[in-house]
């Protein structure tokens, strides 16, 4: 397995990888839209958009047309190009990385934008509000997974100097790890949230935001003890450091957009509505304000699953666990290339 | 191939060896473990496997468990309430009947019905196109014409059949209206009446400050129209249930609502029929029945409006002080309940029990608290026009009463307010935040022994 076999030097398959990233963020922006604006039925069939193959849709009809239909069509259109994006990633990891696992890894990807683009039109075809929720579930974890691939291709990805800490790296994997998971649990109740039925009882509902408030507490516990053992043991590792701060200062925010997007959707809690300053709060639905407010809180908690995402990688990728048998250090680097 | 498995975990926990097999094993715990293929997480997922499981039941219980059918549900505790007052029970056949008999008039939340009364004008006040419009699922057409508009705006509170028990109901305070009394509380017509078609789009247009209940500005006035159409629907069809369900109680256990108004189809229709359009001709009225209200006098010295105000404020015929409180800070009595919580009998605990066992769509009561004045926010609209129908109408389904308004001719002594009296009380309330509160007015010896 040399170098030149492995053509690791190729730049194109982390540009792509950045490329599906940075596409895929303002898709689940618009996919937040189209849930804050109950616009999922605003085109009735699919894969075609009334009749018209997607891409042939009149321009003029879109974006002059109405609002539901501007931000359903597309998101849509924002699909097609992810799934383009991944495709040229895919065949530009087949030519440049012989690696089975990375192949496989780059065909897991367009796998899950096709799955994405499937319940999405599943959700259209049975006009079904719960494969909507799946739907809004599969597009975060789909994001993080675009990210993990975005870093893994990086430069910085190959060059395999491990720091061996004096603390315990297990640990380190660990909370970065539940942090992950955590965090995409925390998009999956808000999803639920999102798109409770209906017919669903005050309960389901009322669990729902118990649980989404239970679990940012145990995000934040999370967040902050990362970001601790971080600062504290592996304050050299700076592909660490920034990732890590980030993720922490994101979560603050993320915070106060979701105290935000409670208020403007359903008032002030009763123990704050007795102040002056909130007693005249008056909900405006459907405001600009309202849905940049509250599709901004979904938005950023996916971004927040980028970023764990990239502490996990790189926590994994720099920082040796000695419990686990790794193979030798001359494969890995022989694959680092 | 051992290089590669370790190598592959790195990357991806699916590995394509069985999980004995697998050199990386004592790093995951399978998920997925086949001949040739496992799928592990970590084994730091072993930290917290039970609150993993449960929030993986509980969403997969959610994904898979909620229904998304719209239905009406029956109007249970007026059911229970009928059956505990003239000591009654249900029977099955007629609970099926009421469901049946209401579905016949008025159709289903995808396909309502807007039912034919013969000489009522019910057109008057329920729209079938706004119906259609309003109704069903969520969806718009190429042009940008919605449908479903009740379900986009108002059911995830109201609820689907208007009972105020939508899923996000129990963190409002106060709950989401039911509609199915037919009682509104901000409206221009006298205690008792039905909103006007007016008060019910300046509620939609301005929505109610300090509550979860939106402006709907953003709207077109066609779809506000179609909203405002839907909740007369939902409020009539509840009141004829009601309706109905007292009619059912009175009958001998067992018997049928149907064979109770006659013998033949046509005559049981016109029977069932005849009840609901009792129901829709109040609506019908309304519109004609908002109280006139004449304009104070321009020229009226408002210092001393604003004191009669005040002297009627803690006088004991407008005795707006009971509840407000001295201060006016709405801490008055602070126990009382509205006429939706009262249907279950708060204060007998053993029927309230029986009432909040009716199932997951029953709210527990709350006490109702009367308005802080002094912050200048009014849920009914802060106009002074808004201030005078609150005062003259009262609060329907609150403790807020209605006044006694003296006719001019009145006798010398009668107790009640004269129009005069309620632009002072409105003067007094609308100076309240701007009211020293740490100077709040003596209050008459004599009148203050009366309130003990």
């Amino acid at each position: 397995m040399t170098k030149q076999r492995l053509n690791l030097e190729s730049p194109w398959p982390h540009r792509l990888a950045v490329l599906l990233v940075c596409a895929t963020f303002p898709l689940i922006w618009v996919g937040g839209l189209v849930t804050t604006y109950d616009a999922g039925m605003a085109v009735p069939d699919w894969p075609s958009t009334f009749g018209y193959n997607l891409f042939a849709y009149p321009w003029q009809t879109w974006l002059f047309g109405p609002w539901d239909l501007f931000i359903e069509h597309g998101h849509r259109l924002l699909g097609a190009l992810v799934g383009c994006i991944a495709i040229a990633f895919v065949c530009s990891v087949w030519r440049n990385d012989h690696r089975f696992g990375m192949r496989a890894a780059a065909f897991m990807a367009l796998g899950l934008v096709i799955v994405q683009g499937a319940l999405g039109g599943a959700r259209v075809l049975l006009d079904e509000r719960q494969l909507a929720m799946v739907h809004g579930c599969v597009g975060p974890a789909f994001f993080g997974y675009c990210v993990a691939l975005a870093v893994i291709t990086s430069s910085k990805w190959k060059p395999v100097e491990r720091d061996v800490a004096k603390s315990s790296p297990q640990r380190l994997h660990r909370v970065a790890f539940l942090t992950v998971v955590f965090v995409y649990l925390q998009l999956v109740i808000g999803a639920q949230l999102r798109h409770v039925s209906v017919m669903a009882s005050p309960g389901v509902f009322r669990a729902a935001v118990l649980f989404h408030l239970f679990m940012a507490v145990v995000v934040i516990f999370h967040v902050f003890q990362l970001l601790l053992i971080v600062k504290q043991h592996y304050g050299s590792v700076t592909p660490l450091q920034a990732p890590v701060t980030w993720l922490a200062a994101l979560f603050l925010m993320q915070v106060a957009l979701g105290c935000a997007a409670w208020v403007v959707k359903y008032g002030w809690p009763e123990f704050i509505a007795q102040y002056s300053f909130a007693a005249p709060h008056t909900i405006h639905a459907k405001s600009l304000f309202q849905s940049l407010v509250v599709t901004s809180h979904v938005a950023m908690g996916s971004l927040i699953l980028a970023f764990s995402v990239t502490v996990l990688a790189r926590a994994v990728r720099l920082v040796r666990m000695p419990t686990v048998a790794l193979g030798s250090s001359a494969f890995i680097l022989e694959l680092a290339g | 191939m051992v290089m590669m498995s370790k190598w592959m975990w790195r990357l991806t926990p699916l590995c394509f060896r069985s999980h004995k097999n697998c050199p990386a094993a004592d790093s995951g715990i399978p998920v997925l473990a086949m001949k040739n293929m496992s799928l592990c997480f970590p084994s730091s997922i072993r930290t917290l496997p039970l609150l993993g499981r449960v929030v993986f039941a509980l969403w997969l219980a959610a994904v898979v468990g909620c229904t998304t059918k719209a239905e009406f549900s029956q109007n249970a505790v007026y059911i229970l309430k009928q059956e505990r007052e003239l000591d009654a029970e249900f029977s099955d056949q007629q609970k099926r009947d009421l469901a049946e008999i209401l579905a016949g008039m008025f159709g289903t939340p995808d396909a309502p019905n807007v039912p034919k009364l013969g000489d009522v004008e019910i057109a008057k006040v329920l729209d079938a196109t706004h119906l259609h419009v309003a109704s069903g699922p969520v969806s718009s057409d190429e042009r940008g014409r919605a449908r479903g508009l009740y379900r986009e705006h108002c059911a995830h509170c109201h609820g689907v059949t208007g009972d105020g028990a939508g899923p996000t109901a129990s963190f409002l305070n106060p709950y989401p209206r039911d509609y199915r009394m037919g009682v509104f509380k901000f409206k221009s017509t006298p205690e008792g009446g039905k909103p006007t078609h007016e008060d019910l789009k300046d509620i939609l247009t301005n929505g109610i400050p300090g509550t979860a209940m939106p402006s709907f500005k953003v709207l077109p006035n066609n779809e506000i129209e179609a909203l405002i159409s839907y909740v007369r629907y939902l409020s009539i069809r509840g009141e004829v249930e009601r309706e109905l369900v007292y009619l059912t109680a009175d009958l001998v256990k067992g018997e049928r609502l149907l064979k109770m108004a006659g013998t033949g189809r046509s005559e049981q229709a016109a029977s069932l029929r005849e009840v609901a359009a009792g129901v829709v001709q109040k609506w019908i009225d309304a519109d004609l029945q908002a109280t006139p209200i004449a304009p104070p006098d321009a020229d009226r010295d408002l210092a001393a409006s604003i004191k009669h105000g005040r002297d009627l404020f803690y006088g004991p015929i407008a005795n707006c002080v009971k509840c407000h409180g001295d201060s006016a800070l709405g801490d008055g009595q602070k126990s009382d309940y509205d006429d939706w919580t009262k249907e279950l009998e708060p204060t007998n605990e053993e029927a309230l029990e029986q009432f909040l066992g009716l199932g997951r769509f029953i709210l527990p009561p709350r006490n109702i608290h009367p308005r802080n004045l002094r912050q200048g926010v009014f849920r009914g609209g802060r106009r002074p026009i808004d201030l005078y129908r609150r005062i003259h109408n009262g609060i329907d389904g609150t403790p807020m009463p209605g006044s006694f308004v003296l006719k001019a001719d009145a006798p010398a002594g009668t107790k009640g307010l004269t129009k005069d009296d309620i632009w002072s009380l409105v003067d007094y309330v609308r100076s309240l935040p701007y009211e020293s509160i740490s100077r709040p007015p003596v209050i008459e010896q004599a009148y203050q022994r009366e309130r003990l």
